[in-house]
Formats: C-alpha cells, sequence, structure tokens
C-alpha cells in the first residue's frame, strides 16, 4: 500500500521543487547547538510577546520559522502593507482526495511577530517545515520512508485497526500544528494539575508568564515532557521524526550560507524545540529525494477570528482569538514598559475582559454597574488564587461574570461573551495576493460576465431576465442574464455568501430573477476554500452537488437536488439526482413526500425550458412518482388532522401536475382515485370532502351529485366533527362554486338544526374553521344563502349581519367560546 | 477579643458556650449540626493548616474546599459532603473570601442548604446562625428586636435589645445563613440591601450604628422552581454573588449521592432494615433522572413529565423510607413492593395527570427494561392500579 503511493509521484517531486533538492550532498557540518530555539504554542500572546524581547536581545540575521518550506516566497506578502490578519496559508493537493494543510496566522501568533520583526530589522525569514509537496503527500502514508531512530515501527504498522481510524481522519482537512496531538495527554495534564480543561491548564501556567524568558523556559521543558508522554500513535510519531530532521537541515542550510549560529532564531512548536541540536541528524538528500510527493499549490488567504475559533474543518485553531489579541494588547501596553515592576501586562486583562462584557451587555439592553465589574474582577482573581494562578483565566472570568454581572443566569451573558471572546475581525490581503485557480476562474466569470460593479461591499440588487434576448447580435450577449444566473447559482450552491436569491413577486414568472448581490471578505474565504473541490467553479460545484446527492436522504432533499442541479445547468448532476430521488422514492412510502417530489420536479421541467437544459429524462420520473403518490393515497387518508393538512397540499399538487402534464400522467387513475375517496367513509373526513372539492372543480361531480353526497355527509346521527369536518374540506378550494348552489346551504342548515346541544356545539368548532377562511364578502353572500333559506330576503340578511350584536347574542357567543376544547 | 476567645476552641465548646441545653448530649439530637457531625474532619484540617486564613476564618480557603470537596490531610480522610461541581464549591467560597454576600439559587432538593450549612461550619465553625425565611419573616427579625418588658421598664437599652443572628454574625464578624430568602416578602429582603453594602446596622433607638467586625458576610439560599416565592429586587441581586447549583449532571455522581447520603441517613436514623442493593437505587435514580428530563436515558424514547421536581433529595428520602417501611413493617430488606410505595408517593402528586403519566411510563419503558426490572414493574403496576 504505503510503497505504491510513495513511489508512483516521485518523479514529479523532482520537477514541481527544484530548489529543496539541490543542496550538495558535501555539506560542512557547524554546530546547530548554539543557535536559539524558541518553542512555542501557535496563537500564544505571550509567546510573541517573550519572543519579541529574545528577538530584540539577539538581534539575529536570520529567522527560521516553522512553516512549510516552500511558502516562503509568501512572506513578502505577508509583510505588506495592506496585509491585516488573521490570515491563513493554505496548502492543498491538486488531484482528488484534496488534502489540505492551514496555516492560520493572528496578529498575536509568535510566527506573525517574528516576522514582521525580521521585516523591520532586515533580517532573513524562511520556513522550515517539510514543503507542501511532501507533508501532504505524507498524510495518509504509514510507514515512514526514513526513520532510523524509530526501532519500533514496524511491530506498530502491524496493527490495521489503528491505521483504519487514521485514514478517516486525513482525509479530511489535517492540522500541523504542533500540539495537534491525540487529546487523551493534554486532557491528563490538565486534570493532574487541577484544571477543568487544557486551555484554562495553558492559559494559567503560560500565558501568564509575564517576565522576560520566563515562558520559553516553560515551553521548552513542557515540550519534553510532552515527548515523554506522547502516545504510540506510529504514523504520528513517523511525521514528527521526519519534519524534525528536515528542519535540521534547512538549519544547517542557514548556518552553511554563512549564519553566525549565535545570531540565528528558530521558532518552532515547543513539542519539536528540544530535538533541533547536534545530537540528531539532519535529513539527507537522498532521504530527501525517498519522500513521496504530491502535486500541491500554497496561496495565502484571508481569515477570521469566526473560523479560528470555530476550528471547522481544521484543528489549528484558537477558540478565544478576540480574548487571545486583547491579551496581547495587554503584554504591550505602556504600562508595562514602566519602572513599575510589580504591575503586568496582564494584571489589566481581568478588567479588560469584564468591562467589555459589560458594555456589550448594556448594548442589548441590559445594564449593570461600573460596581459589578469591580466585584467580578475581584472575584475572578479570588477564583484563580484558589488555583495558585498568577491572574485570572478566561474560565475565572468567565464564572465570575456569570455570577455577578449575570446573577447566576449564563444565558444573558453568552452573545456578550462570545462577542467580547471570538470577535468579528477578518483579515484582508492586498488584491492579487490570494490566487487560487477558482479565483481566476471567477474573476473572469465575473468580467465576461459583466458583474465587476457588483464586487462592492454595497448591497446592490440584480434582476435577470432568463429569456433570449433576440436583439442582441452574439450569442453570449443573448443568453447574458441566463449565464449570469447559472453562475451565480453555482456559487449558491458552494456556500460562497456573494449572492442571495430573492423572492419573485411573479411566482408562476419562470424566467425572471432577482439576486442580491454584497461582496464580503467572508465571501472571499468561502472562495477560497471552494479550491479544495475543485479548479474551477463549475468543476467545485459539480463536486458539491455530487457530495450533497450522495449524503441525501430523504425524497425532499433529492428533489430539491434535481432543481438545484438544473439551475446550475448541470446535466450529470441533474441526472445522478434523479437516480437518487427514485431510489430514495422507491423505499419512502409517504404520500406528501413523493407527491411533494414530483411537483419540484415538474417546476424544473417548466424551467427546463429557458435553461437549456434538456429536462425530458425527468418525465418518466414525474409518471412513477405521480402514480406511486395517487395510489398511495387511498391508505394514508386515515390520519389526524395535522397530517391531513399535508395531505391537502399533496392533493393539490397532484391535481396540478394532472392538469398541466395530462399527455404524460395517468389521469383517470387520479379522478378514479378521487372519487373512491371522496364515497368512503372511513377516511379522514376533512379529505374526503377535499376531494369533493377537486371532482366539483374539475367537473367531474354534478349537481344531483353533490347534493346526494352533501345530504348523505350531513344526514341525522352522523357525529358533529365528521360532518363539519366534511364540509371544512369541501369549502377548502372553489368557493365561488359552492356559494352558487343554492341547494347545497339548505341541505347544511337542516343538518344543523336537528344537531342536539351537545353536537351543536361541536359542529360550531369546526365549521368557525371551515368559514375562517372565507373573506367578509363570502360570508356575506353565505348569510345571503342561508337568509334564503329561511325566507328572509337577500337585503334583510345583509342589514341583519351589519348590525350591533345585542347583548344577549353576544352572551350567547361568549359562552361558545368557553366550549371545552380538550376533548379533541 | 470575643473572636479571639472561641475561634481556637474546637466546635463543640463554642456550641455548648452558649449554654444550649438541647445540644449537651449528642446522641439524643435528631440531626446534629456540621461542626459537630464532622467536628473531628474539622480540627484536623485546622491543626494541618499551612496557607494564611482571611480575617474571621478558621481555615484558608484551600482547606474550606477540600472539606467540601473531599480529600486529605495527611493519612485522615476527609469525606466529600457536595459532589459533582467543584466549580460552583470554588466560586462560592472565592465570593465568601471577597467579602461579597453568596446567594445560592437551584431547584428543590439541589443541596442549597447543605451547602450553606458546610460552608459556615467549615469557615466559622458554626452553622447555626440562620433565618429561616417564610412569609412572616419580619424586618424585625432580621435586624434585631426588643425584649418589651424590659424596653417598657427601663426604655431602651443594650440589655432590651434582642438580637438576630445576622446582628451576631456582624459583631462577632462570622457567616449568618439566609434560608429560603426568596419566601419572605420582598420588602422584608430588602432590609438586606443597605445592610450589606454598608456593613452597618444602623440602631436608632440607641443612636449607635454596630459595624460589621471582618470576616461578616451572609450565605442566602432560594428557591427558583416553586409555589409561594416572591421576587428580588434588582438592588439586592446587585449586592450578592448568584451562584446556581445545577441538577447533577451524570448518572453516576447522582447515584454515588444517593448512596452516600442513603448510608448516613440510615445510620443517623437508625433504621432497622439493610440498606437497598446497587440495582435498585440505580433503578430508583434512573426512573428519577428519566420522568425530570422527560426523555429516556438513551435518548430514544420521550416521556411526559410529571407535576412533581423529583429531586436527588426526593429520590434520598424516597429510598430511607422505604428502608424504614421494609425495617418495620417487612423482613428489614427493601423488597419492590417497599419502593413502588415510596415510587407512588414520589411521583403521583397531581392525582389525575400524574397517575396517568406514572401508568404511561410503567408501560411504555419500564415494562421493556426485562427481568431485572421485572419486580419492580409488578410492584409499581399494583401500587398504580
Amino acid at each position: 500500500m504505503a510503497k505504491r503511493k510513495s513511489t508512483s509521484p516521485r518523479s514529479t517531486a523532482k520537477t514541481t521543487n527544484p530548489n529543496s533538492a539541490s543542496i550538495e550532498a558535501t555539506r560542512p557540518t557547524i554546530s546547530r547547538d548554539r543557535i536559539h530555539v524558541f518553542g512555542v504554542r501557535h496563537l500564544s500572546p505571550m509567546a510573541a510577546r517573550d519572543l519579541r524581547d529574545l528577538l530584540d536581545e539577539v538581534q539575529p540575521t536570520i529567522v527560521l520559522i516553522e512553516g512549510l518550506h516552500d511558502a516562503t516566497d509568501l512572506i513578502r506578502d505577508i509583510v505588506r502593507k495592506e496585509t491585516r490578519p488573521p490570515i491563513a496559508i493554505l496548502a492543498y493537493t491538486e488531484s482528488v482526495p484534496v488534502r489540505t494543510l492551514v496555516y492560520p496566522l493572528a496578529r498575536y501568533s509568535p510566527e506573525y511577530q517574528a516576522i514582521t520583526w525580521a521585516d523591520d530589522h532586515d533580517a532573513d525569514v524562511r520556513f522550515i517545515d517539510l514543503p507542501s509537496h511532501v507533508f501532504l503527500a505524507l498524510q495518509p502514508i504509514r510507514v515512514p520512508a526514513i526513520a532510523p531512530e524509530e526501532p519500533a515501527t514496524s511491530e506498530e504498522h502491524s496493527t490495521p485497526a489503528d491505521d483504519d481510524a487514521d485514514t478517516d481522519e486525513t482525509s479530511d482537512a489535517d492540522s500541523p500544528a504542533p500540539f495537534e496531538h491525540t487529546k487523551g495527554v493534554y486532557e491528563r495534564i490538565a486534570e493532574s494539575a487541577g484544571e477543568s480543561d487544557y486551555e484554562a491548564y495553558w492559559e494559567r501556567r503560560f500565558e501568564h508568564l509575564d517576565n522576560s524568558g520566563a515562558y520559553r523556559t516553560a515551553a521548552m521543558a513542557f515540550g519534553e515532557q510532552l515527548r515523554d508522554l506522547r502516545e504510540d500513535h506510529p504514523r504520528e510519531n513517523a511525521e514528527n521524526l521526519i519534519r524534525e530532521s528536515f528542519m535540521r537541515r534547512c538549519i544547517d542550510e542557514a548556518l552553511a550560507e554563512g549564519h553566525q549560529p549565535e545570531k540565528v532564531v528558530v521558532i518552532v512548536g515547543a513539542f519539536h524545540a528540544s530535538v533541533l541540536g547536534d545530537e540528531h541528524p539532519s535529513m539527507t538528500d537522498d532521504e530527501l529525494t525517498s519522500l513521496p510527493s504530491l502535486n500541491a499549490k500554497r496561496t495565502l488567504m484571508p481569515y477570521s477570528y469566526f473560523k479560528l475559533s470555530s476550528q471547522s474543518g481544521y484543528g489549528a485553531g484558537n477558540h478565544a482569538p478576540a480574548y487571545y489579541e486583547l491579551l496581547w494588547d495587554c503584554l504591550n501596553s505602556p504600562s508595562r514598559v514602566e519602572a513599575d515592576q510589580k504591575h503586568r501586562g496582564v494584571d489589566d486583562l481581568a478588567a479588560g475582559y469584564l468591562t467589555r462584557v459589560v458594555r456589550e451587555l448594556r448594548k442589548s439592553g441590559t445594564h449593570r454597574s461600573t460596581a459589578e465589574v469591580i466585584e467580578a474582577v475581584r472575584l475572578s482573581r479570588m477564583l484563580s488564587s484558589l488555583k495558585q494562578g498568577t491572574a485570572p483565566v478566561l474560565e475565572d472570568l468567565r464564572d465570575a461574570a456569570v455570577a455577578i454581572i449575570g446573577q447566576g443566569d449564563r444565558g444573558v451573558l453568552a452573545e456578550p461573551m462570545a462577542r467580547v471572546e471570538v470577535g468579528t475581525a477578518i483579515g484582508t490581503l492586498p488584491k492579487g495576493v490570494s490566487q487560487t485557480s477558482i479565483q481566476d476562474d471567477f474573476n473572469q466569470k465575473i468580467q465576461s460576465l459583466n458583474l465587476e460593479k457588483y464586487r462592492s461591499t454595497v448591497k446592490q440588487d440584480l434582476s435577470l431576465d432568463l429569456r433570449e434576448n433576440r436583439r442582441a447580435k452574439t450569442e453570449a450577449s443573448a443568453f447574458l442574464d441566463l449565464n449570469r444566473s447559472t453562475f451565480l447559482h453555482r456559487l449558491a450552491l458552494l456556500n460562497v455568501p456573494f449572492a442571495t436569491l430573492q423572492n419573485t413577486r411573479q411566482a408562476s414568472a419562470t424566467w425572471g430573477e432577482s439576486w442580491q448581490l454584497q461582496w464580503s471578505p467572508e465571501a472571499e474565504i468561502a472562495l477560497v476554500e471552494s479550491v479544495l473541490m475543485g479548479e474551477t467553479v463549475e468543476i467545485a460545484a459539480a463536486y458539491q452537488l455530487q457530495q450533497g446527492i450522495e449524503n441525501a436522504s430523504t425524497v425532499a432533499e433529492a428533489a430539491a437536488l434535481v432543481k438545484v442541479a438544473s439551475r446550475c445547468e448541470m446535466l450529470p448532476g441533474m441526472l445522478s439526482a434523479r437516480g437518487k430521488l427514485q431510489e430514495l422514492a422507491t423505499q419512502s412510502a409517504a404520500v406528501a413526500d413523493t407527491a411533494g417530489a414530483a411537483h419540484e420536479l415538474t417546476t424544473t421541467i417548466r424551467f427546463g425550458d429557458v435553461r437549456r437544459l434538456d429536462t425530458a429524462p425527468l418525465l418518466p420520473l414525474v409518471e412513477e412518482l405521480f402514480v406511486q403518490s395517487v395510489l398511495g393515497l387511498i391508505a394514508s387518508s386515515v390520519c389526524d388532522t395535522a397530517a391531513a393538512q399535508k395531505l391537502m397540499t399533496a392533493m393539490d399538487q397532484l391535481n396540478n401536475i394532472a392538469l398541466e402534464f395530462d399527455e404524460r400522467v395517468d389521469e383517470a387513475l387520479w379522478i378514479d382515485r378521487l372519487r373512491e375517496l371522496a364515497r368512503r367513509d372511513d377516511r379522514n373526513a376533512l379529505l374526503s370532502g377535499y376531494a369533493c372539492a377537486i371532482l366539483l372543480e374539475r367537473g367531474q361531480m354534478d349537481n344531483d351529485e353533490l347534493s346526494r353526497e352533501v345530504s348523505r355527509r350531513l344526514s341525522p346521527g352522523i357525529p358533529a366533527d365528521l360532518g363539519a369536518g366534511w364540509f371544512e374540506g369541501l369549502s377548502g378550494r372553489n368557493r365561488y362554486a359552492l356559494l352558487a348552489r343554492q341547494s347545497m346551504w339548505s341541505q347544511l342548515a337542516e343538518y344543523v338544526s336537528q344537531l342536539d346541544e351537545e353536537q351543536f356545539r361541536r359542529s360550531v368548532v369546526f365549521l368557525r374553521r371551515a368559514f375562517g377562511g372565507f373573506s367578509a364578502n363570502e360570508k356575506r353572500t353565505i348569510a345571503e344563502n342561508l337568509g334564503d333559506h329561511w325566507g328572509i330576503s337577500a337585503e334583510e340578511a345583509t342589514d341583519l349581519m351589519q348590525s350591533e350584536l345585542s347583548d344577549d347574542e353576544q352572551n350567547a357567543l361568549e359562552e361558545l367560546n368557553e366550549f371545552d376544547f380538550d376533548e379533541f | 477579643m470575643a473572636k479571639k476567645s472561641t475561634s481556637p476552641k474546637s466546635a463543640v465548646s463554642v456550641s455548648k458556650s452558649k449554654g444550649n441545653p438541647d445540644t449537651a448530649d449528642a446522641s439524643s439530637v435528631l440531626r446534629q449540626p456540621a461542626e459537630l457531625a464532622f467536628a473531628d474532619e474539622i480540627d484536623a484540617l485546622i491543626r494541618a493548616e499551612k496557607d494564611p486564613c482571611p480575617a474571621g476564618w478558621r481555615m484558608s480557603p484551600r482547606s474550606v474546599l477540600t472539606y467540601i470537596i473531599g480529600g486529605k490531610v495527611g493519612s485522615r480522610t476527609i469525606l466529600p459532603k457536595y459532589v459533582g461541581n467543584d466549580r460552583v464549591v470554588q466560586i462560592a467560597i472565592s465570593t465568601l473570601v471577597t467579602d461579597r454576600a453568596l446567594l445560592l439559587i437551584g431547584e428543590p432538593g439541589t443541596a442549597k442548604s447543605w451547602l450553606s450549612e458546610h460552608l459556615a461550619a467549615a469557615i466559622n465553625g458554626d452553622s447555626t446562625k440562620v433565618i429561616q425565611g417564610t412569609a412572616g419573616t419580619t424586618e424585625e427579625q432580621i435586624r434585631y428586636t426588643w425584649n418589651y418588658a424590659m424596653l417598657i421598664a427601663h426604655g431602651p437599652s443594650q440589655e432590651a435589645l434582642i438580637k438576630s443572628p445576622i446582628y451576631r454574625a456582624m459583631e462577632q464578624g462570622s457567616l449568618a445563613r439566609f434560608e429560603e430568602i426568596t419566601r419572605c416578602a420582598s420588602e422584608v429582603q430588602d432590609a438586606m440591601i443597605s445592610l450589606l453594602s454598608e456593613k452597618r446596622l444602623s440602631i436608632p433607638e440607641l443612636s449607635t450604628e454596630l459595624p460589621a467586625a471582618k470576616g461578616f458576610s451572609v450565605i442566602a439560599t432560594a428557591n427558583t422552581r416553586d409555589r409561594g416565592v416572591n421576587d428580588m429586587s434588582a438592588a439586592l441581586k446587585r449586592r450578592f454573588n448568584i451562584v446556581v447549583l445545577p441538577t447533577p449532571a451524570k448518572m453516576e455522581t447522582e447515584i454515588e449521592i444517593v448512596t452516600n447520603r442513603v448510608k448516613e441517613l440510615s445510620a443517623d436514623l437508625a433504621l432497622q432494615a439493610e440498606l437497598p442493593s446497587e440495582d435498585s437505587i440505580e433503578q430508583i435514580v434512573t426512573i428519577f433522572r428519566e420522568l425530570r428530563e422527560g426523555q429516556t436515558l438513551d435518548g430514544k424514547n420521550k416521556v411526559k413529565t410529571p407535576s412533581g421536581v423529583l429531586s436527588t433529595a426526593e429520590a434520598i428520602s424516597l429510598l430511607t423510607g422505604s428502608m424504614a417501611l421494609a425495617g418495620n413493617f417487612g423482613d428489614g430488606s427493601v423488597s419492590p413492593g417497599d419502593l413502588a410505595a415510596g415510587l407512588q408517593g414520589a411521583i403521583v402528586r397531581d392525582e389525575e395527570k400524574d397517575k396517568l403519566v406514572w401508568a404511561e411510563y410503567l408501560k411504555n419503558v419500564v415494562k421493556k427494561r426485562g427481568s431485572a426490572w421485572r419486580p419492580l414493574y409488578t410492584a409499581c403496576e399494583d401500587h398504580n392500579g
């Protein structure tokens, strides 16, 4: 397995990456022992602070940073004036399955601070971790290509279960952070220190070490301890060994170029910090060339604090980026520089955090006083001293805030705390810096579709007419709006928040679309990430669609995907969604679902006319779904009122399909089933009534039949809820047909008059609901109809309706209101 | 001075020095205050104390924490008093160190009073300065009242003053407890406002005021979910650090709490019955948790919730109740019938509705649980009839 993988792409390694392979074999060996190694945790403000102190002191000529070796050329873009973190370095393979590596950088990242320091002081900067094409290729490989220090590897490799688990993990984006190891170790460390989680442990032990050099010493010791504690994880261990030996190789290179060892600062994860000395060998040329390789690309991309905190997809995150930025600001506040040795920057953090929380809370309308902030600061300090901390950590601050500012209620503070801890910061890059193939494709499309002016942060509306513009000279301009629509639909499928489809007022117009467009950094981020699914917008969208189809589990989902595919003009996707829909439909028996799906398909077919998409393959499926739904109708009509509402919608949809595609679908079957349902007494009365209404509307039921049915349904002895429920169904459609049939109203009046007191009260409930949807005008016509039956002229009836209610009548109505509904 | 003379003495001597005859013979008391019941643990902690103690405290905050959540002092094991959420205890203790008043809120039976008593016992060796709040509690009972015979005979004087528990706590610089504060009328609660913010109690009749000695604070408890509780004014809330006591989050924790407490209580009450088996405790806790949360533990079935709260405390009293039943009227071992009688009483509060809820739960959930649950199911069915 592993060998095959490592051999096949080797040829590409040499061609794509000549620079790292071109090192002469006879390297002079200069001792690495005197270089300055600084072990960090990524996204650690205290590390950044302490590191800057070290840099100021050492004044290195070169700074070596753990990061993708071949991303070194991106550094010049990182230090550009217009670049504002958070940003991230993204590396990904060109082939499927896409493997990715993400290195996020915030303002308070030690790596970022080191880069800016080097830029300010004209020192060299270089990334010294494995180049991306090797690192990415290593991800799924089990047997390390070189691992002389690892004698136990062969034994450990013989645990296939472990390997399988790994494959799953690494198939989604993996993280290069130095602390990405299994959680078990970290939880154990935190637990043994009496902390509830690792974050609290880390913050208390490391982030508050506010005097020069303390962090470096502590992190170095911690890294060594971690190496002892690490678990038997053959792949991970092997990967680390390879990375470390490559890092040593890079350090040797720098020394060979003439940098004095005392003037070299190396910044790596604390885990690697202790093994960069002379006692371990560096990677040789042979070893390097024997490493597997994959075609890979890398780019800078803007990042957001929200992404950092949510860690979605990537392991490299930071649960409270804005909070750590606040800590970074505190550490750099002027008060730290002052001669007052007792006051440390970190002491300002509690007040800073709690004040911000209270201000956010006030913005949302809940007032809390400054006195409460003071008390909360005191409580948080006390909590921290119980744990022998020097300053409160985030956990202490949160608990203190809840006890005092939130008055015991965590819910009130959830949003203010999230705002202060996570924040909304989004990074920016200068135009043109972040260039992935999908961005190129996007830019090209935006230009050719004449959408350039919508690429602004101001929200703009765009109305599209999807029909062919017959006056246009070229085909491109004739179908401009249609192409735009397809493009925007594809972006929507990729979840790029650039354009949102608005509801059109004319629901029937299949050729009109109204969009709202707004460009945002989030859209840029989403777009860059889409490159992981494909090189162009179209390919990525197709991939996303296919994923969606594979994951679809309900008929409704699959039907929606058919529609999406047609709007994105993706025939293969549409066909595969159709296949999935059919497969799911055979498993699902719910009439409401299949009818809904059939309806969805018919709208797609109607769209097909404008969409230049052959929707003919969908027609047989519509037929199939139609038959399935119609046949299931009678059986599923034994149900309660709530389910009946859904079935009424389904009946509407089926009826529309029967009308619209009368040549394709079996309309006779539909009418037959409707008749059956109308006739049956043992189904939900509401649905039977509704079936009558449809038949009536389609002219399949004449007056005699209706009047026979009415008298049968509303004959004495029929329980009020059944009789009135049936009537409710009947009145659900086509009211004019009902209003015009005087005889029916007479029958209804007679039916009501023969009910006893109890039955009458019950029937009122249902009749009220049945008439609830009628307009005032319609109600008046009903009154007139009934008046006619009782021998009152239309005028009199209208007068009566419009006169005020007498007290007695009012009381009688209120009595009805007190009817106990519990029995239903 | 007074403070100095009492603090080094053991807890026993403190209560004796008050000349309270009821506490003289420990064995005849139904339930001893925590400082007596756990006197040796408290003494051991004080003896081993290394960290500095805040003013008015008998031990350091860390030792108080050990006393409450359990641990070791030298070779001696300290029993855990509050199980489940150590963080809550840490916040409570820190609050008292910062001289803020502490308000413990929670549903009935989440060990609010229990925690408050043990905090006072550990910090001051005296958990008896208590105001038990009711709808009839007056402002005088919070501040001070008069010995009216003396007041009429000699006019207002220090001797005629009857001091409230809070008054005494302010004098001595110790903790006062205010149980069920929300059961008092809101106006009465508000007597605490200026007292807590200024830490002085004015006595206009004697034209003096009493400044609180260092170490004074108040632990109040309040119910969130009960009838007959009053709102608390925002001004008063602002003077408390509010800690919400959660219902035990984990099944194991709750079983542990129930098992320990049942063991302790049965010793205290000298119940003539064997302790219920582990299985039956687990079954009772399972039933309580499922009915409380409205779903089965595996989350697969929804169940209706009865009107009662079904707190952990109720599970404990149910089990001791069935032990009493078994001891006095049965063969001394807790039978499913004894448990069923207790369950019926705990769950069916509002005859009509709860009975249905319980019957439904029995049929849909308990019946399907297999043979281990069968005896309990049959017994419950009989009782629910």
